[in-house]
């Protein structure tokens, strides 16, 4: 005679004399599953959701005349994004940078780089260019699609975009205040200038800046010649033969990229001695000097806001920092410090502003952002965009640095219009924005 | 696929037990039923499906066998290439050393960063399969620096040519780990290894036995078969997963020979 099934209890206990049925098998075998399913989830899918990194934009030119200088630019943009990723990032976010190179190309690549980094990769902010061509280039795309760019390196003025920050130097914060001390007795009271430089914006401006400065500040003083060479140019016996015929006492260098290789090397070729006709460089630093003789190079001047020799115990960590990390002859230089400077800027101004959108950040900068930078303090004046910064002459040794020969006493208020420059020209995003003056030619 | 190699290990092995384990007594409860009406009602059956599962069981073994084998051997092979980048690399880097100043110098910075780069950013595209521009950007900075070099004595004309000579070598080695980054086995061999796993798992469901019986060397066979496929699959992109090529090379040469 069977036996009658015993009822199973809810409580799922079941007799153990009873053979298991196909279907308690699979109640049973379900529920196995099901509990496996749990800790297979628990292990594999138990991941904390990371929140999605931001995208910041680096344009620079990596291969092609520009990659001597540009590429340090680069290291040291993506140094601060390593820095500011293992402090746990900006608003909780990780950086994600995204790099072009641009290949040197400023009228083509720059601005087609700069449009694939703001409408395809999306980036919140880019950091990037060097020259003031590629920059020029640049400005419409980001005014056309609302981007933010950091520009690390002095230049010209004559120049406002709401769309770009500019943490390097105007020239009444670098060429001017290096002008006056070389009208000083301090530097030799020179009066016969020589104006040297690579064919574009950057060195015309500079020399109807400093024209119209010397004009209006000290009649006694003479540009006895000036000479413009494309990008690239190798060949400076001419141009070294008519500094010297002209009797200059100085000569301002406004030499972009590999260029200033051949021109320095070609003064020392012709016994041109800085103890008599110093070259004031605008463009070479520490990171150039790598290229250069020593013997060829020691005792001519450059005007910046940063030297790697600045004695600073913040400056010396920063150094450490960087070195420990790209190799101990690595050295660096004022547009380097800016470059690192522009990105922790805008990190404070995003996470002023809650949000790292151009349009947030911006806001930001309106209220007076300030970044202990190596360098020593550096602040956004409101009203330009614009870095206020010390400026700094310095005489390079034979190991390839500074020493620091004029320090400004003060850090320098911003002034993209000098008025004897550019008169009637102003700009204030914080009443009005930009204030055309009178049309002027820089061509020389 | 890319989701399959960011899962941990542990995960992956525990999920094809499962899948395949799961497969086997799914089927050896519902269809083993059906599938058994083929071979029903004859005493000889399970001799019949015994002699075929071994006849199929060794060209499938030694499919999977030799596929594994080959998985292990690319692997390897790839490591290889890494490690032989990395003394090509090294390799010029002491060639340019011997530049005079200020080439030497920007030469090696310049293969400095190209190392760094590796490591530091690029490994991670790799783990995606993704070639990064930024390798391509910086040998072509090298190259044009090193172009850009012109030897005045005979002494600097030797190196100079025997460094051009290194970094051909160092292109090629780049250029064949590069090439792996995306290799695999194709979709067509997966797809006869995988049938191949389901037809052996049919065929278990086609003797006749106790169905505890059959579950219990059905899933021992099943998740022999999943290890093995796991094995294949984990093996089967060297930059991918798990079981991936280390950037350790780079890293080594990097801090203890590059930082000067």
């Amino acid at each position: 005679m069977q036996r009658p099934t015993p009822i199973t209890p809810l409580t799922g206990t079941t007799d153990p004399d009873q053979p298991m049925s196909r279907r308690r098998f699979l109640a049973r075998g379900g529920a196995a599953a099901i509990g496996a399913s749990g800790t297979l989830a628990g292990l594999g899918c138990r991941r904390e959701e990371e929140p999605e990194p931001i995208k910041v934009g680096i344009l620079h030119s990596q291969t092609g005349t520009m990659a001597i200088s540009e590429t340090s630019l680069r290291d040291m943009e993506l140094f601060a994004i390593e820095e500011i990723n293992a402090a746990g990032g900006v608003l909780g976010r990780m950086l994600d940078p995204v790099v072009k190179d641009t290949r040197s190309r400023f009228d083509d690549l720059f601005p087609k780089r700069a449009r694939e980094l703001l409408v395809d990769e999306k980036v919140d902010v880019v950091f990037g260019c060097w020259t003031s061509s590629s920059r020029k280039a640049v400005q419409p795309v980001f005014e056309q699609h609302g981007g933010l760019l950091f520009y690390p390196l002095q230049y010209e003025g004559n120049e406002c975009s709401p769309n770009i920050v500019y943490t390097g130097s105007l020239p009444n914060q670098q060429v001017l205040p290096a002008v006056d001390w070389l009208r000083s007795l301090s530097g030799g009271a020179k009066r016969r200038f020589f104006l040297v430089g690579s064919d574009y914006v950057f060195p015309w401006t500079l020399d109807h800046v400093i024209g119209t400065h010397l004009e209006a500040t000290y009649p006694d003083t003479e540009i006895v010649g000036r000479a413009y060479r494309p990008f690239g140019h190798r060949d400076f016996e001419t141009v070294v033969g008519e500094i010297v015929a002209s009797g200059a006492d100085v000569v301002i260098n406004a030499i972009n990229g590999d260029s200033n290789l051949h021109f320095y090397n070609e003064l020392a070729r012709q016994e041109v001695r800085a103890s008599d006709i110093p070259v004031l460089a605008t463009s070479i630093g520490e990171d150039e000097l790598r290229g250069l003789l020593p013997e060829v190079v020691e005792g001519h001047l450059a005007a910046w806001n940063y030297f790697q020799s600045i004695e600073t115990d913040r400056n010396h960590r920063f150094i450490e920092a960087f070195q420990k990390e790209h190799g101990e002859d690595r050295v660096i230089s004022d547009p380097m410090e800016s470059a690192y400077a522009a990105v922790y800027l805008w990190k404070i101004a995003a996470e002023l502003a809650g949000r790292p959108d151009p349009v947030s950040v911006r806001a930001a900068l309106a209220k007076n952002i300030q970044f202990e930078a190596p360098g020593g303090l550096i602040s956004i004046d409101p009203r330009n965009q614009h870095a206020k910064k010390r400026c700094r002459v310095g005489r390079i040794r034979s190991d390839r640095q500074f020493d620091i020969v004029y320090e400004a006493p003060r850090m320098l208020t911003p002034d993209p219009f000098p008025q004897a420059s550019f008169p009637g020209w102003r700009c204030d995003w914080t009443r009005g924005g930009l204030t055309e003056g009178a049309a002027v030619d820089v061509r020389p | 696929m890319s989701s399959f190699y960011s899962l941990p290990l542990p995960t992956l092995i525990i999920a094809t037990a499962l899948i395949s384990v799961g497969f086997c007594w799914f089927g050896g409860i519902f269809f083993r039923p059906i599938l058994r009406i083929f071979v029903e009602g004859r005493d000889t059956g399970n001799e019949i499906v015994g002699y075929i599962l071994s006849c199929f069981g060794v060209f499938y073994g030694l499919l999977l066998g030799l596929i594994a084998v080959a998985s292990y051997q690319n692997l390897e092979e790839v490591e290889d290439n890494v490690a032989r980048e990395v003394a090509a690399l090294d390799a010029l880097y002491q060639d340019v050393t011997t530049y005079p100043a200020p080439h030497g110098q920007n030469l090696r910075w310049l293969l400095r960063d190209y190392c760094r780069y590796v490591f530091k950013y690029a490994w991670d595209d790799y783990s995606k399969a993704e070639i990064p521009a930024g390798e391509q950007t910086r040998i072509t900075a090298f190259h044009e620096r090193l172009l850009a070099f012109e030897p005045e004595t005979e002494t600097q004309k030797i190196v100079h040519a025997e460094t051009i000579r290194q970094f051909s070598d160092f292109l090629e080695s780049h250029r064949v780990r590069e090439s792996s980054i995306t290799t695999g086995i194709p979709v067509v061999m997966w797809y006869v290894v995988l049938v191949g796993a389901i037809l052996n798992i049919v065929l278990v469901w086609l003797f006749d036995m106790r169905l505890i019986t059959q579950l219990f060397l059905g899933g021992i066979l099943a998740f022999f078969l999943g290890t093995m496929i796991l094995l294949i699959g984990v093996m089967d992109r060297p930059f991918q997963g798990a079981v991936s090529v280390s950037s350790k090379p780079f890293e080594i040469l990097y801090w203890s020979k590059m930082r000067d």
